[in-house]
């Protein structure tokens, strides 16, 4: 095909929008932009909360809580206009306004419009510089869990996305909503060269398809506008996940001539299904009947509303909150948290409500003589290949809808049905409760404090001593802890919705870094304190995301739970040593990374780092990193620790 | 350039890398409790807990319980045969354990009391 010729028939991008369409124009009044340098450090944005994930499931709200349409007539006096800055305009519409990205030259036209953009006086986009995809999605991804907000991502076609793929897969499994923009080169015209073509393909968002919930390659504007969208409201809408739209350097790179009407972007409002009024009545019946209840909870509450919904509920009922740690479900030191004593108070139930559990049938296996009830929006979107998913359960009622937004009918139902006979046993059955989480406590208390003396550093002495110096301050804690045996519920005291986020999604290793970071920069705006225990082998994997910390001046505290390596793959190679009668002490091959010094690796990438051995030495350690954190910079400590 | 002087300032305060305080050593079959991998699961203390196995000390089983747990295990432990590992060696890490005193209480503890 002649070159010049094509060139001229791809300009069918600018299709006649509606009459409603923006008409660009050149305005008279020039708006002065205050250029950022490229070498600028990043800047602090205060976000408000998302309204799009944070709106009561009824009654919808007025039209006027919508945000005004994008302006994609902006430009400054006499600047030419081209089709990555009608893109960013619908960023901003949508609030995509915090972006990661690791450069690539398919998406470089969209890269430079946003440069051009966050240049401008009263910007509030903020673009961060990440050091692979992988972490620039998982950056997105703690961003999201952290501020009720959407960020998206910016990959390199095939390569950034192939990066990228594992971090999407835990956004996927993590339910959480992430805009990953790859860049592409789909028409081969557009290609320069033989790199090119290797970074070429006919349809990149496939190779994430399986765990994505909705992907495009927009071929105009208009359908550019739609697209993203849509695949904003997808990744918001629950269940929540992620989405990935592929974006063709030549669209990109297109001029646009004035007097083009392009379609306007407008915010979409959110509204979570609800679960099915009559089945909520019938849950309600059978809960208030129960003798033994137990909520179960996993990615039940997406906002703090969610958590004093879930309070509410718990307490209505004096029912034991069983919580698997998805997201911040109950208050940790609540009496009704039964989480430290799981087992028991799942063999004690009667009657199992599990919220938004994603291994059901895993989970409430102890409650054999339960009767089993579910509501969740797990049913709603499933893909067949990747397992994610779980094992079948089969509840007595399988509600779908959003447990959130199902509660508040779930807790007038369960008013209604709960006989006034009832009520002194359901307040004997809190009592009883609150005694065993009491007892609960002690017990996770006399446990932390064996070998609290000895080293390697035990994980229960290193989350009592940091927690002895933030207690008082207004924390956040960004990792679940199932490497360090939850010392983190288990002694600490979460209370708001943002004081724990949940963990990766896909249980693979890689996310925290990214996540971390993205959480801390969310924090940030917020004035919060955010601390992270990460495993080393977790770490390794994508260390680099401390670097965009401290580049970006992302105040964190980041714990590494130094135990040598690989520490559950160690077990699982010793067992199968055992079963054969051969190698057990050999059997940590491949499984240890001695000789690596996390605090030496910190400080060549700007952060504060130090290396402690010895129990005694962690005081003034971490007082020391939360004095650097106070000025707002990151700081590390390696700590030489027991395997879990 | 102002990132650089305050990472400098930061960097500063933050001492080289803390050398490991001398402590006792362990007592004899503490270094086979750690190469046979007793540790991985139980921790370097027995202290055990969380995801990984049990506590066994301070006070573990009856040394009948524990060779048998040993080598015919309950759960997801490993299976020690004798080949793998000889009751002469069963013996030592169990004297080690047993030498696991209680070591401070939650309650001398102040910041576990908050």
């Amino acid at each position: 095909m002649d070159p010049q010729k094509f060139s001229t028939t791809r300009r069918n991008f600018l299709t006649t929008a509606s009459a409603g369409g923006l008409v660009l124009a050149h305005p008279a009044r020039a708006t002065v932009a205050t250029a950022k340098a490229p070498e600028a450090r990043g800047r602090s944005v205060a976000h408000a909360p998302h309204p799009a994930l944070e709106i009561a499931p009824v009654p919808a709200p007025a039209p006027s809580a919508r945000r005004p349409e994008s302006a994609g007539a902006e430009t400054a006096g006499g600047d030419r206009r081209f089709a990555s800055d009608y893109m960013v305009d619908c960023l901003k519409a949508l609030d995509l306004t915090t972006i990661s990205e690791i450069p690539g030259s398919t998406f470089a036209a969209l890269q430079e419009s946003i440069i051009h953009a966050a240049g401008r006086a009263g910007s509030d986009i903020s673009m961060l510089t990440v050091t692979h995809e992988e972490i620039g999605v998982a950056f997105a991804h703690g961003y999201a869990k952290a501020s009720g907000k959407i960020a998206a991502a910016l990959v390199h076609s095939t390569v950034g996305l192939q990066h990228a793929s594992m971090a999407i897969y835990n956004a996927w499994c993590d339910r959480a909503p992430v805009v990953t923009l790859a860049g592409s080169l789909t028409n081969p015209v557009a290609r320069d060269g033989f790199v090119d073509w290797l970074h070429s393909v006919s349809d990149g968002p496939g190779l994430t398809r399986d765990f994505t919930k909705f992907d495009e390659t927009p071929r105009s504007l208009p359908h550019f506008a739609s697209s993203l969208t849509r695949a904003y409201r997808m990744a918001a809408t629950p269940p929540c996940g992620p989405v990935v739209l592929a974006l063709d350097l030549d669209l990109q790179e297109e001029e646009i001539p004035a007097g083009t009407r392009l379609p306007p972007v407008a915010k979409p409002v959110i509204i979570p299904p609800q679960g099915e009024a009559a089945a909520l009545l019938e849950a309600a019946k059978i809960l208030a009947g129960a003798k033994a209840p137990v909520i179960l909870v996993d990615r039940a509450a997406r906002t703090p509303q969610g958590l004093a919904l879930m309070v509410e509920l718990a307490e209505l009922l004096q029912a034991a909150v069983v919580d698997m740690g998805g997201r911040m479900n109950f208050p940790w030191r609540h009496p009704l948290n039964q989480t430290s004593r799981r087992g028991a108070a799942l063999r004690e139930a009667d009657v199992v409500l599990a919220l938004e559990v994603q291994d059901m049938a895993g989970q409430t296996a102890p409650a054999r003589k339960a009767r089993k009830l579910s509501i969740s929006t797990y049913d709603y979107y499933l893909k067949a290949n990747y397992q994610a998913f779980e094992e079948l359960a089969q509840p007595e009622l399988a509600i779908a809808g959003d447990a959130e937004a199902s509660l508040p009918t779930l807790i007038a139902a369960l008013r209604s049905a709960i006989p006034a006979a009832g009520r002194t046993a359901i307040a004997d059955r809190g009592a009883r409760l609150a005694a065993a989480s009491a007892a609960a406590l002690v017990a996770s208390r006399d446990a932390a404090a064996v070998g609290w003396d000895r080293q390697p550093i035990t994980t229960a002495r290193m989350y009592a001593e940091v927690y002895d110096q933030i207690r008082d301050k207004d924390w956040a804690l960004l990792n679940a802890g199932h490497f360090q045996s939850f010392w983190g519920p288990q002694l600490w005291n979460a209370k708001h919705y943002y004081q724990y986020i949940g963990d990766s999604g896909a249980y693979g290793l890689g996310y925290l870094p990214g996540a971390a970071v993205g959480a801390a920069y969310a924090c940030k705006a917020e004035g919060r304190l955010p601390i992270v225990f990460g495993g080393d082998g977790d770490f390794m994997m994508t260390p680099g995301a401390l670097w965009t910390a401290a580049f970006h001046q992302i105040p964190l505290l980041y714990i590494i739970h130094n135990n040598g390596g690989y520490h559950q793959e160690k077990m699982k190679v010793q067992l199968q040593a055992n079963e054969r009668d051969r190698g057990v002490t050999t059997a940590s091959t491949g499984c240890v990374l001695p000789g690596l010094d996390y605090a030496v690796i910190a400080r060549g990438m700007g952060v504060a780092g130090q290396r402690v051995t010895d129990p005694a030495d962690l005081r003034g350690a971490i007082k020391r990193a939360l004095d650097v954190v106070s000025r707002g910079e990151p700081a590390l400590i390696d700590v030489v620790s027991q395997g879990r | 350039m102002t990132f650089r002087l305050l990472l400098a300032a930061a960097l500063a305060v933050i001492p080289g890398p803390v050398m490991a305080r001398s402590q006792a050593g362990d007592a004899p079959g503490g270094a086979e409790f750690k190469a046979y991998g007793c540790a991985a699961c139980h921790g370097t203390t027995g202290a055990g807990g969380g995801w990984q196995g049990p506590r066994l000390a301070p006070a573990p089983l009856p040394y009948a319980a524990f060779l048998a747990q040993l080598r015919e295990p309950a759960s997801k432990m490993p299976r020690y045969s004798e080949k793998v590992l000889p009751e002469e060696t069963v013996r030592l890490i169990y004297g080690y354990l047993q030498s696991i005193g209680p070591g401070k209480r939650a309650a001398d503890i102040g910041m576990l009391n908050h």
